[in-house]
C-alpha cells in the first residue's frame, strides 16, 4: 500500500506525522530509541540478498528501534550466568512485531518485523538482514571498537529490531558523533595501546587504533574467535566428530557424555538460550554501555526523578 | 542457485578447500577491519572500496575469487567448523563479579597440568567396594580430610603454637604452613603435579615434614625410603613407584645419598638436604620458591597421598597406596581414643618413613599438638629428648623400650611429663610392658597393632588396665573391623588362635602394581589377611600370638630377607641360602643366615656381610648369625621350609 493510500486512510496525515505516531507507539511499548533508516544507504552497504527489498519487495521504509540492553544488576553477575541473559531481546522483537500490526491496522500499509535470524541459505553466521546497519543508519547507535557493537550516547548498549513497511517515511540521519571511544578509554589506549574491551576480551578478538583526536582510526574484529564463546552450534558436530574418531567405547562415551557435552545436549534439547549467548565481557567493561546517562533502569528512573 | 547441493555436485574438493580456505576466511565476516566510521558518516564509496576488509557476502567473495557462491559457502562453513575451538568457552567460567580476563595470566585448559600416566595408574589401584565406600562416608569414617586442609586450619587457629620442636627451637603451625606452601611451589616449578610420586629419604627432621606437607599440598604422593637404604634398595623402589623426585640427605655418615641417587635412571630431580651436591637441587633452593599455586592443584580427600613399601626392595615390591581420607581419618578418629589434644607434645622414636611414625604426626597435626623431633633413635638421644622436650606422648617400639630399660635409661630419665606411651611395631613382651608402666608416674602404657596395609587397626585405650595393655593389642580402632578365623575361614570363638583378618575404612585398596601379592591379600568377602596369628578375649581385645609370614622384625623394622637371600645364593661359595629370624631379647628378632656351602670352604659371617655391603645392602639387613647346614629342608616344590630351620636353630641354642 502506498503513501497515498495511507494518507487516504488517515486524511491529513503526512509522512512525518505518521512517523511520529509510529515512534510514539514504539516508545509507549518500551523502546528507548526509534528511527528510520535511509533505504538507499542500506542498499548501498548491504550486499545483494541481504537488502530489505529481498524480503519485502515493495519496502519503502526501514524502522529501527532499540530497547534497554541490561539492568544494572545484570552487569554484576558472573559471566557463566550472564551468558544466559541472551544475545537477543524478546522485547525488541515484540515491539517490532506489534509495530508492524500497528502500521497495517492504523495506516493500511503492509509491514513486517524483520526476521532476526540467520539466512537459511548462508550458513550459521550470516543473518538475513543486518539489524545493526538499520539502527546505525536510523541514528540510534554508532559502531564501537568492540566488534562494531552499536552504542548510544544516552542509552549505552541496546538491543535492536527492525520493521519494514511499504509506508514511505522520512529517514533520519546517523548519529552526529560516535560516543566510542569514551575519554577514559582514550586515556587507557594512550597508556597501554588497548581499550578496556580489547584488554579484557576472553579470546582477544578485538584490536584497533585511536587517532590523535581520540576517534576510532581502525577497528579489528575476529568474529570467529568471538563466536567460540557464544555460538555453540559448531560444538555439536565437533563433539560428534570426536566421538566417531574415538578409539574405544569408553573414550567415545566420555566424548559424548562428559559434563560439557551433556550440557550441550541439554541446551539443544530444551532450546536453551545459553546455547547461543553473548559473553558480554567487552560491554561489561565499556563505560558507555554501563555508565551512559540512561544506560539502565536505575539511571533512567533517577533521571526521571530529576526531571520531576 | 539453490542451496543444499552436495560437495560433489558443486565441485568442492579437499584441494579446493586447502587452496581457498584462508582467502575466504579473510574476505568473509570472520575477520572484520573497519577504518574510520564510514557508514555513520555516509562515506558509502569508502564502504565499497574497503568491503574486502569490512567483510563480504559469499556472492561477493565468489566474484573476487572466481568461484561459485555455493563453493564459497561450502568452503567457508566447513572452515568455520574446522577452526572452531569448542573448549574456549570455558574461559567464561572464571569471569564476572569483578574478575576480568587477563591474557597474560590465562592458561588455556589444554596447557593446564593433568595427571600423568603413572599417576593415573596409581589412582587406578584405588578400587574400593562401592557399598563399603557408602558405608564409610555415611558413618563419617571418611570425611573431608586433607593434610593441607588440616595444616591450614591449625595455622589459622593458632599460628604461633609450636608444630615442631626440634634442635633449632620451635616452629609454629603458621610458619610450617608457609614453608610447606613454598616447598609446594618449588615442586610445582619442577613440574611435579597431582598424583606424581616424590620419594623422601630423610630422618625425623623438620625438613621431612616440610617436604611431606609440600608434596601433599599439590596433590602429589609421598613415598618414603628408609634412611639406611642404599642404591640397591632405592633402585628397585623408585623404579616401582615411578618416583619423579627424591628428597634425601647430601651426606649420611659415610654415605652420600644425593650423589648416589643421581645415578638412578628413573629420577628426574634429586633434592638434597645439606651441603650442595653438583647435579642436584638444594632443599633450600626449592624452599625459597615464591608464588601462588594454581587452584587445580588443590588436593582432594580421596586422592592417594602416600605410597609406602612394606617389603620387596630387590624384587616384587609391595607398595601400599593410601588416600588422605582413609589415612587422616585414622588419626582424626584416633585422637580422642588416645586422648591426644592440642596440649600434647608428641615424641616418636619411630622414623617418619614408617607409617607408625607418620601416624604420630597425623595425630598431632589433627589436633594441633607439638611434634618433638628425634632425628634418629639411640637410647641416649631418646633419653635426652625426653628430658629436654618434656613430651607427654611417646610413640615407641618394644625394641626401643627394651634397649632403654637394658641400659638403665628408663630409670635414669624423668618420665613425669609422659602421660601416654603407645607401643607398636611388634608384640610387646608383657614383662616389658609392665616394667615400662611401672616407671610412668603420671602416664599409661598402651599397645597398638597395625600394618601399613591396615594402619592403626587395634589398640588398647589409656583407661585399660595394665594387664590388658600388657597382654593384648587392644580393640579395633574406629573404622576397623577385626576377626580371627580358622584354616577354613570360619570365625573362631574367644580364646581360639587363628589368623587375624581386618577390614574397614582404614584398609588399603590393594598393593600397587603387584597382582601376585594382591591375589592372596584379601578374602573373597573383602577381609585382609594380615598373616598374623591372634586370639580374641572375652572383652574383645586381640592378643597377637605369632606371625605366619616370613618377615624379619628387627626392632620393629620389618623386612623381607629375600633380596639378601638372592645375593647370597649368588655367592661363589654358597650353594643355597636362607635368612630366618632368631629371637633376641632387645630387638625381638635378628637375622640368621643359613647356608649350604658349595665346597669344603665355608665363608665366614664377616666375609658374607662384606660381600652384601659391596652390593648395596642396608646394614640393618645384614645377617648377624651364621649357621651351616648340609642341606635345606625343602617342600615338594623345592621351597625351603624356614620354620624347620628356625626350630633347628632354636634347638641348637
Amino acid at each position: 500500500m502506498s503513501e497515498a493510500a495511507a494518507r487516504e486512510a488517515r486524511p491529513g496525515a503526512d509522512p512525518a506525522a505518521i512517523k511520529a505516531q509510529i515512534v510514539e507507539y514504539c516508545k509507549r511499548k518500551g523502546a528507548l530509541a526509534v528511527g528510520v533508516a535511509d533505504l538507499e544507504a542500506i542498499d548501498r552497504v548491504a550486499p545483494p540478498g541481504h537488502r530489505p527489498g529481498d524480503i519485502l519487495p515493495n519496502v519503502r521504509s526501514v524502522i529501527s528501534l532499540g530497547v534497554g540492553g541490561q539492568t544494572q544488576g545484570a552487569w554484576t553477575v558472573p559471566t557463566k550466568a550472564f551468558a544466559y541473559f541472551g544475545s537477543t531481546e524478546g522485547r525488541a522483537y515484540s515491539i517490532a512485531y506489534g509495530c508492524s500490526f500497528f502500521i497495517e491496522s492504523r495506516f493500511r500499509a503492509r509491514a513486517i518485523y524483520c526476521p532476526p535470524d540467520m539466512d537459511p541459505e548462508g550458513g550459521a553466521r550470516i543473518p538475513l538482514q543486518s539489524l545493526k546497519l538499520h539502527a546505525e543508519l536510523a541514528g540510534i547507535g554508532a559502531r564501537s571498537l568492540a566488534g562494531d557493537i552499536l552504542l548510544h550516547p544516552e542509552f549505552g548498549y541496546m538491543y535492536y529490531a527492525s520493521v519494514f513497511t511499504e509506508l514511505e517515511l522520512p529517514p533520519d540521519r546517523p548519529l552526529a558523533t560516535n560516543p566510542c571511544p569514551a575519554p577514559s578509554c582514550v586515556d587507557m589506549y594512550r597508556k597501554t595501546g588497548q581499550t578496556p574491551c580489547m584488554k579484557f576480551c576472553p579470546v582477544q578478538c578485538l584490536s584497533g587504533t585511536i587517532d590523535e583526536r581520540g576517534r576510532q582510526a581502525e577497528m579489528r574484529y575476529e568474529m570467529a574467535k568471538c563466536a567460540e564463546l557464544t555460538q555453540q552450534y559448531e560444538a555439536v558436530p565437533e563433539v560428534l566428530a570426536e566421538a566417531l574418531a574415538a578409539g574405544d567405547a569408553a573414550a567415545r562415551e566420555r566424548t559424548l557424555f562428559d559434563p560439557d557435552a551433556s550440557l550441550l545436549w541439554y541446551k539443544m534439547s530444551v532450546g536453551s538460550g545459553g546455547l547461543l549467548a553473548q559473553c558480554f565481557e567487552c560491554m561489561r567493561v565499556c563505560p558507555i554501555a554501563t555508565r551512559a546517562p540512561l544506560a539502565d533502569p536505575i539511571r533512567r528512573a533517577q533521571a526521571a526523578d530529576r526531571k520531576d | 542457485m539453490p542451496r543444499g547441493l552436495t560437495f560433489e555436485q558443486i565441485g568442492v574438493t579437499e584441494a579446493m578447500i586447502a587452496s581457498y580456505a584462508d582467502a575466504i576466511w579473510r574476505l568473509s565476516n570472520n575477520v572484520q577491519i573497519r577504518r574510520g566510521d564510514p557508514v555513520r558518516l555516509l562515506e558509502l564509496d569508502r564502504v565499497d572500496a574497503e568491503r574486502a576488509d569490512l567483510g563480504m557476502s559469499d556472492a561477493q567473495i565468489a566474484a573476487v575469487l572466481g568461484l561459485t557462491r555455493d563453493q564459497v559457502l561450502a568452503i567457508r562453513v566447513l572452515t568455520e567448523v574446522r577452526r572452531f575451538r569448542r573448549r574456549n568457552y570455558h574461559r567464561l567460567y572464571e569471569l564476572g563479579r569483578g574478575s576480568r580476563f587477563r591474557a597474560d595470566r590465562y592458561v588455556p585448559l589444554e596447557a593446564r597440568g593433568g595427571f600423568r600416566a603413572d599417576a593415573l595408574a596409581l589412582r587406578e589401584a584405588l578400587r574400593f567396594d562401592p557399598k563399603e565406600v557408602r558405608r564409610f562416608v555415611e558413618a563419617g569414617w571418611w570425611g573431608n580430610d586433607t593434610l593441607a586442609g588440616w595444616i591450614a586450619a591449625r595455622a589459622a587457629e593458632a599460628p604461633q603454637r609450636a608444630a615442631i620442636r626440634g634442635p633449632d627451637g620451635d616452629l609454629g603451625y603458621g610458619e610450617l604452613a608457609r614453608r610447606a606452601e613454598r616447598f609446594a611451589v618449588g615442586l610445582h616449578r619442577l613440574g611435579i603435579g597431582r598424583g606424581d610420586v616424590v620419594s623422601v629419604q630423610l630422618p625425623n627432621v623438620p625438613e621431612f615434614l616440610v617436604a611431606y606437607l609440600g608434596i601433599a599440598r599439590i596433590g602429589a604422593v609421598m613415598s618414603t625410603a628408609h634412611v639406611p637404604y642404599r642404591a640397591a634398595e632405592l633402585r628397585t623402589l623408585l623404579a616401582h613407584s615411578r618416583a619423579r623426585a627424591l628428597v634425601c640427605l647430601s651426606r649420611n655418615k659415610d654415605h652420600e645419598p644425593a650423589a648416589a641417587a643421581l645415578a638412578l635412571p628413573s629420577l628426574e630431580h634429586v633434592i638434597a638436604l645439606g651441603d650442595p651436591v653438583p647435579g642436584t637441587r638444594s632443599f633450600a633452593e626449592v624452599l625459597a620458591s615464591a608464588g601462588d599455586l594454581p587452584d587445580d592443584l588443590a588436593p582432594a580427600p580421596a586422592d592417594p597421598f602416600l605410597l609406602l613399601y612394606t617389603s620387596g626392595t630387590s624384587a616384587n615390591p609391595k607398595a601400599v597406596p593410601l588416600t588422605q581420607q582413609a589415612t587422616l581419618g585414622n588419626a582424626r578418629m584416633g585422637a580422642p581414643e588416645h586422648r591426644i589434644t592440642a596440649a600434647d607434645v608428641v615424641l616418636s622414636a619411630a622414623p617418619y618413613s614408617h607409617l607408625f611414625g607418620l601416624y604420630s604426626f597425623h595425630l598431632a597435626a589433627g589436633v594441633g599438638a607439638t611434634n618433638l623431633l628425634l632425628p634418629a633413635f639411640t637410647p641416649p638421644d631418646f633419653a635426652q629428648a625426653v628430658a629436654a622436650g618434656r613430651p607427654t606422648v611417646l610413640f615407641v617400639g618394644p625394641a626401643h623400650l627394651a634397649a632403654l630399660l637394658k641400659i638403665g635409661l628408663l630409670d635414669a630419665t624423668d618420665l613425669s611429663s609422659v602421660r601416654l606411651v603407645i607401643a607398636s611395631g611388634s608384640a610387646c613382651p608383657p614383662e616389658l610392658a609392665r616394667a615400662v608402666a611401672a616407671r610412668l608416674p603420671n602416664g599409661r602404657f598402651t599397645q597398638l597393632w597395625g600394618m601399613t596395609e591396615t594402619q592403626a587397626g587395634l589398640y588398647t585405650r589409656p583407661d585399660d588396665p595394665i594387664e590388658v595393655a600388657a597382654l593384648t593389642a587392644g580393640r579395633p580402632s574406629p573404622g576397623t573391623e577385626a576377626r580371627v578365623v580358622g584354616p577354613d575361614g570360619a570365625g573362631l570363638e574367644p580364646g581360639e588362635e587363628g589368623e587375624l583378618q581386618v577390614r574397614g575404612s582404614l584398609m588399603f585398596p590393594g598393593y600397587f602394581d603387584n597382582a601376585e601379592a594382591n591375589a592372596d591379600a584379601f578374602t573373597a568377602d573383602g577381609w585382609f589377611r594380615t598373616g598374623d596369628l591372634a586370639a580374641r578375649d572375652a572383652g574383645g581385645n586381640f592378643r597377637i600370638t605369632g606371625r605366619s609370614k616370613d618377615l624379619i622384625n628387627r626392632g620393629g623394622v620389618k623386612y623381607n630377607p629375600r633380596d639378601v637371600e638372592d645375593l647370597l645364593d649368588a655367592h661363589p661359595d654358597v650353594m643355597q641360602a636362607a635368612v630366618v629370624p632368631v629371637p633376641d631379647p632387645v630387638l625381638g628378632e635378628r637375622a640368621c643366615c643359613v647356608i649350604v656351602p658349595r665346597s669344603e670352604r665355608s665363608p665366614g659371617l664377616e666375609e658374607l656381610c662384606a660381600y652384601l655391603l659391596e652390593r648395596g645392602v642396608a646394614r640393618y639387613k645384614l645377617p648377624e648369625r651364621l649357621e651351616l647346614v648340609a642341606e635345606m629342608p625343602l617342600t615338594p616344590t623345592r621351597k625351603i621350609i624356614k620354620s624347620r630351620l628356625v626350630a633347628r636353630i632354636a634347638r641348637s641354642a
